[in-house]
């Protein structure tokens, strides 16, 4: 079953968009900052959806979107960007190293569970 | 809160002549001043606790003698020295007939047929920093919206903001966060007790999880809480392109656990807000204070509200695709 990677620091958030993914019968890994996330994808094949928070300590959300696209050199794997930033500079920043898309948080599982699902089959 | 977002400030009135409270009363509604009372017996133990008084109305004859008095400004003093102490005179007007060393305990002193001097400390000591009406309601919006969303099943009440002038931390959990603008340098404090959370959570619920509730999980809440409010004010007030500040000055922020003090190398006046998240069905409450610490700039003339909370309010939550 493809898989789909949840880098956030904050527990809280983990476990609640962790909690509803698998509730609804997707599968769920997380990663605690960019640098661990960048290691888990690197480790594991079967990940084909990123939810990502941009401010983290270590290495932040945009800097893992872009080593992943130019020093893993993954191209396909899909990035969505889960945060409180809204700001249009930072969203052109995402769009350029190929983010699919932004969630301002609140995380509303309802309203995206559908397009996770098509974008981590 | 009404549209108008008036702050108010606390003041413990120490005065024993029950004729002139109306008037004392009078000044304070008409000065954004809420007046405290209490009894003799209890004036320490409130002063150690309350967190959010901005001054103390000392009268002269408070006590049964004028030194005696003098000794209780003077235990004041050393345990809230950030509260200016006002004195009301009784038979003479101002400080001239005290020692230096008595004088020192006050900012200024006024008579029940002059407060005007009085006036002058709220301006100087209390209402000194010009906080704008969109901030303060904005800022109590996004932090009601967020508590509402992270505690579903709890009833947020967003109090009447304060300007404080003490520096008590609230509580045993404490999160900071820097906040930084063209118009505003600081931080955001968010205060609560470890205990409220963890007996209104019972288990994570948040987490969905079956294990109880530690202070870890209290911890991380309080995070999320401080990072969801933090981007909210970030959207809501700071322009995408603020060129930011161009000061890299410091200062270091001092917490003494014993006495549960902080200070963040200023003397201004802060802006607090209080909240209370109840679970109507239990009766369970959690009390939230958050202070706003301008202490490396403030330039409210430049401050400038982004966008409207509808807006963000309809964004918030959904997937934008690129």
């Amino acid at each position: 079953m493809a898989k789909i990677l949840i880098v956030d620091d904050s527990s809280t958030v983990r476990d609640e968009v962790g909690g509803f993914l698998k509730k609804n019968g997707l599968e769920v890994v997380t990663a605690v900052d960019g640098t661990d996330g960048l290691n888990k994808l690197k480790a594991d094949p079967g990940i084909k959806l990123v939810v990502s928070d941009v401010n983290m300590p270590n290495m932040d959300g945009l800097t893992m979107v872009e080593k992943i696209r130019n020093e893993l050199g993954n191209g396909t794997v899909n990035v969505i960007m889960l945060t409180t930033e809204n700001n249009p500079s930072m969203k052109e920043r995402g769009k350029a190293a190929g983010v699919k898309g932004w969630i301002v948080k609140p995380f509303k599982g309802e309203s995206v569970l559908e397009t996770f699902k098509k974008l981590s089959a | 809160m009404g549209n108008e977002a008036q702050l108010v400030s606390k003041v413990f009135v120490l005065d024993k002549f029950y004729e002139y409270f109306d008037q004392i009363k009078q000044f304070c509604d008409q000065n954004g001043l809420v007046g405290l009372k209490a009894n003799f017996a209890n004036i320490m133990t409130i002063l150690s606790s309350n967190i959010d008084l901005g001054a103390i109305l000392l009268a002269d004859n408070y006590c049964q003698s004028l030194d005696e008095t003098m000794d209780l400004a003077r235990q004041i003093h050393t345990i809230r020295p950030e509260l200016p102490i006002v004195l009301r005179r009784t038979s003479i007007s101002g400080l001239d007939d005290l020692p230096e060393k008595q004088r020192k305990l006050f900012c200024a002193t006024y008579t029940i047929d002059d407060m005007s001097p009085l006036r002058k400390v709220i301006d100087e000591y209390i209402f000194s920093l010009y906080y704008p009406n969109a901030l303060v309601r904005g800022i109590s919006e996004i932090t009601s919206s967020t508590l509402a969303n992270q505690f579903k099943h709890l009833k947020v009440n967003a109090e009447t903001p304060y300007i404080v002038r003490d520096r008590i931390i609230f509580g045993e959990v404490f999160s900071l966060i820097p906040l930084e603008s063209s118009w505003c340098r600081g931080y955001m404090m968010l205060q609560t007790e470890e205990d409220a959370i963890i007996d209104v959570l019972g288990f994570d619920e948040l987490a969905g999880d079956e294990s109880p509730a530690t202070f870890r999980t209290v911890n991380n809440i309080l995070g999320e809480v401080t990072n969801l409010i933090w981007g909210a004010f970030k959207n809501r007030f700071v322009a995408d392109g603020d060129p930011g500040s161009r000061s890299t000055a410091q200062v270091p922020i001092v917490i003494n656990h014993q006495h549960k003090y902080i200070s963040f190398g200023s003397g201004n006046p802060q802006l607090c807000f209080k909240y209370t998240l109840l679970n109507e069905e239990d009766g369970h409450l959690i009390t939230i204070y958050q202070w706003f610490v301008f202490n490396l700039n403030w330039s409210p003339e430049d401050f400038q509200e982004v966008q409207t909370s509808v807006n963000d309010l309809i964004d918030s939550g959904e997937l934008e695709l690129f």
